[in-house]
């Protein structure tokens, strides 16, 4: 139906693919077949109750868990398998940091600052020069508004400033893509609107990004693609704002009202 | 009925031959504990290792000296040693030999929480910007283990303090024996390990006061 779909047509390869995976942990299955495509520009949203298994899916892709069926391909390139190969692995090394990932809980680096967490994956890493690396992290710094905090330490800020800052790190490293699980989850709500404009931001910039939220105005004007879950499957999928107006499922529609009576 | 004459000038006579023996108890303190923390590493590095040999000899060191005294174990290193290995151990080198295995033990449970107190996600984070795990654990774990790693160290070197008074068992002329030593001749215990005693606590207690401080500050980051 939108603009969105005619960028890029079936036939073009997604940025990053699950492919029919199940995550298990011991007995308890977590992800049932999930296959979510995520194309270039795309931004796609994931919503649904605690538990679902947003946050698995979210660390496979970042390749922070091993799926027990099923693969994570990266521009059609198998990255992820239960029993990685040599061919897996070496590809997953060659691509690991084009996967960008934002956590609930900011996972700034303490003993560095600002700066330093921001340059420590380019310089070791890439290897790039170090007045490059800083050059590039200042510029990434004025992007979130905090040129200022170059040279302070995490706990000196806020959850939101923190969280800008992981965003900031997370873009030194150029990624093809990037997961956010719960960004603003953690913020008081009025440190949220500022995380939420920089995500904003990079959208309209055309980053591909794959974004687990509860903060359903974020999907509804920002997402491109809205993704529902429930006991680790994917319940229904539509197209940014369609999910809200017409949900189809009975499901979706129980979970839709929660935020109504809110 | 408590009449007795204090003669602390016995005690005075003597100071400086006491001294030496305080020098002696903090030098033999801060090679144990520098001795300790690298056979605290070692078993730690056995402890985490792949191999299940090894990982079976670390934790075997760990509980062989957390349950059993230390002074026997002191006693066991100057006595026994000599006769597995036939060679003489000078006294000093036993003390310092047998306390700081004791307290690798300790240490090396030390390393490990320290290295546990690093929070998973920010080695996840690492992870993911494409550190490898050499690079993350050089560059994220291990700064901030080594801050959480150095009060208890200091911990550790008041603990060797009040250890090494067991020198005195194998006559290793530290301030303990020095005292013995000492009360021997003026026949004045009382006077001479009050004041023996008192000097410990001097310096135990104001290093005590200090970690816990420290500790404190660290906590609340
Ligand atoms: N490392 C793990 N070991 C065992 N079980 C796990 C692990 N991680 C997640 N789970 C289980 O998987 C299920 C899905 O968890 P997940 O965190 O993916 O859900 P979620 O959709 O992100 O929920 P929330 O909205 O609360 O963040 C939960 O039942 C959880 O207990
Ligand atoms: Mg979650």
């Amino acid at each position: 139906m939108s603009g969105h779909e005619a960028d890029h047509p079936m036939s073009a390869t997604p940025i990053i693919l699950a492919d029919g995976v199940t995550k298990r942990f011991g007995t308890n299955q977590v992800l049932t077949r999930v296959t979510l495509p995520v194309m270039e520009r795309d931004v796609v949203c994931i919503v649904g109750p605690s538990g679902s298994g947003k946050t698995t899916l979210l660390r496979c892709f970042a390749l922070l868990e091993l799926p027990s069926e099923g693969r994570i391909l990266m521009e059609g390139t198998p990255i992820s398998t239960a029993e990685p190969d040599r061919a897996i692995k070496t590809a997953a090394r060659a691509v690991r940091s084009e996967i960008g990932m934002v956590f609930q809980h900011f996972n700034l680096w303490p003993h560095m600052s600002v700066l330093e967490n921001l340059i420590e994956a380019p310089l070791r890493v890439k290897k790039m020069p170090r007045d490059q690396a800083i050059a590039m992290a200042e510029k990434l710094l004025a992007k979130v508004d905090l040129a200022d905090k170059r040279d302070a330490y995490p706990a000196r800020l806020s959850g939101g400033q923190q969280q800008r800052v992981a965003i900031a790190r997370a873009l030194a490293m150029s990624p093809k893509v990037l997961l956010f699980d719960e960004a603003t989850s953690a913020l008081d709500p009025e440190l949220r609107r500022e995380v939420l404009i920089v995500m904003r931001q990079l959208a309209l910039e055309g980053m591909t990004m794959l974004v687990v939220t509860h903060e359903m105005g974020f999907a509804r004007h920002v997402g491109t693609r809205t993704v529902f879950m429930d006991r680790g499957e994917i319940v229904e999928e539509a197209p940014g704002a369609a999910f809200f107006d017409a949900p189809k499922t009975e499901r979706a529609k129980r979970f839709l009202q929660q935020f109504e009576e809110e | 009925m408590f009449k007795y004459q204090f003669r602390w000038d016995t005690v005075w006579g003597s100071f400086d031959f006491l001294m030496s023996g305080l020098q002696m108890t903090l030098i033999v303190s801060a090679a144990t504990l520098v001795l300790a923390m690298i056979g605290g590493l070692i078993i730690a590095l056995l402890d985490m290792s792949r191999f299940r040999a090894l990982r079976w000899i670390g934790v075997s060191i760990g509980e062989v000296v957390r349950n059993t005294p230390i002074l026997v174990q002191l006693l066991w290193v100057y006595y026994v040693l000599p006769i597995v290995f036939g060679i003489r151990i000078e006294a000093l080198v036993a003390l310092i030999i047998g306390l700081a295995l004791y307290q690798a033990a300790f240490i090396s449970e030390v390393y490990r929480s320290g290295i546990q107190s690093v929070p998973k996600g920010h080695v996840e984070a690492a992870q993911v910007l494409g550190l490898s795990p050499l690079q993350s654990f050089r560059r994220i774990v291990l700064p901030q283990a080594i801050k959480m790693t150095l009060p208890p160290l200091a911990s550790n070197f008041v603990q060797l303090i009040k250890f090494s008074s067991l020198g005195a068992v194998i006559s290793v002329s530290e301030i303990t024996r020095r005292g013995m030593e000492l009360s021997a001749t003026n026949f004045r215990p009382l006077e001479t390990f009050t004041f023996i005693a008192v000097v410990y606590f001097l310096i135990c207690w104001p290093l005590a006061m200090g970690i816990r401080f420290w500790e404190r500050r660290l906590q609340n980051r």
